[in-house]
């Protein structure tokens, strides 16, 4: 499934839709960003609550496929410009991470 | 990163590249507040480059387009309602007393203080990596301190440098009495 397919499941909205036609090939949730630093894959929707510039750095080392900012976790104007400069998709729900998590697994079987 | 302590290792890192020959590691610690300065006589930076190296996006390293060391540590001060700041002097305007000084403040008591950590691992990890250059460690503490300095450390080994096995096996033991002196 790619970035575009998770957009037309309910509860999820573009915040930066930057390379829609992104392949998703696996889900990674965490909040500590050296931890996720080192382990999110490549291709991976990752799923968190933190929205600083510094998610955008780490979602452009591990070449995730999109951020999803679980709770309605609002994204600052310019950690969105940065957003759109790295080509970094970033989606939006007011689901918890597990449930964001559940609802990937059961709509999208990632 | 889960403790401070790998964070102080990361930023020392960039001291010993910026060619500082002494790094300073400083902790100040209350019941309330911990203090960490790292402060380097190494190249520094220009002014542009200080303004820019908080923002995850800039690094000196050319195998990745982002550096972290310097933005995750502002983070994790900022996540407690501490503070960060970095001051720095390029060798080109400041011949005489160029460096980098980095200051973060946390709040102990903040529930997302990042705990310190094992910094003896750090301090001893630090030496072995770079034993040509000198480290100033002191952490200072309500009911005492604990510090070692490698200029003090040379003086006494002669030539025996300091990433011999048993002297940085010493330095770390040398730190822990220190620790467990205070605990006691």
């Amino acid at each position: 499934m790619t970035v575009n397919d998770l957009l037309n499941v309910e509860g999820f909205s573009a915040v930066v839709l930057a390379e829609g036609e992104r392949e998703i090939e696996g889900v990674y949730i965490g909040d500590l960003l050296s931890w996720v630093m080192g382990r999110a894959k490549s291709g991976d929707a990752w799923i968190t609550i933190m929205s600083n510039v510094n998610t955008i750095a780490v979602a452009t080392l591990a070449d995730t496929a999109c951020i999803i900012l679980a709770e309605d976790v609002n994204l600052d104007e310019s950690v969105k410009e940065t957003a759109e400069a790295k080509g970094i998709n970033v989606i939006s729900t007011p689901l918890s991470s597990y449930s964001a998590a559940l609802k990937l697994y059961s709509t999208l079987k990632v | 990163m889960k403790e401070l302590s790998l964070n102080i290792l990361d930023i020392s890192k960039n001291s010993v590249k910026a060619g500082a020959t002494l790094t300073q590691i400083l902790l100040d610690e209350t019941e309330e507040k911990l203090t960490l300065k790292i402060i380097d006589d190494g190249c520094g930076m220009k002014k542009e480059m200080v303004e820019s190296v908080t923002d995850p996006f800039t690094t000196t390293r050319t195998t990745r387009p982002v550096g972290m060391g310097i933005p995750l540590l502002k983070l994790a001060a900022e996540m407690t309602d501490g503070s960060f700041t970095i001051e720095s002097r390029h060798f080109e305007e400041y011949p005489e007393n160029h460096g980098t000084e980095v200051t973060a403040i946390f709040n102990k008591n903040h529930i997302d203080f990042t705990p310190l950590g094992d910094v003896t691992a750090s301090v001893t990890t630090l030496i072995q990596g770079s034993p040509n250059a000198d480290f100033l460690f002191k952490h200072t503490l309500p009911n005492g301190e604990v510090s070692v300095d490698t200029r003090e450390l040379r003086e006494q080994l002669g030539d025996v440098p300091l990433d011999t096995f048993e002297v940085i096996l010493w330095i770390e033991e040398y730190l822990k009495e220190q620790y467990e002196a205070l605990n006691n």
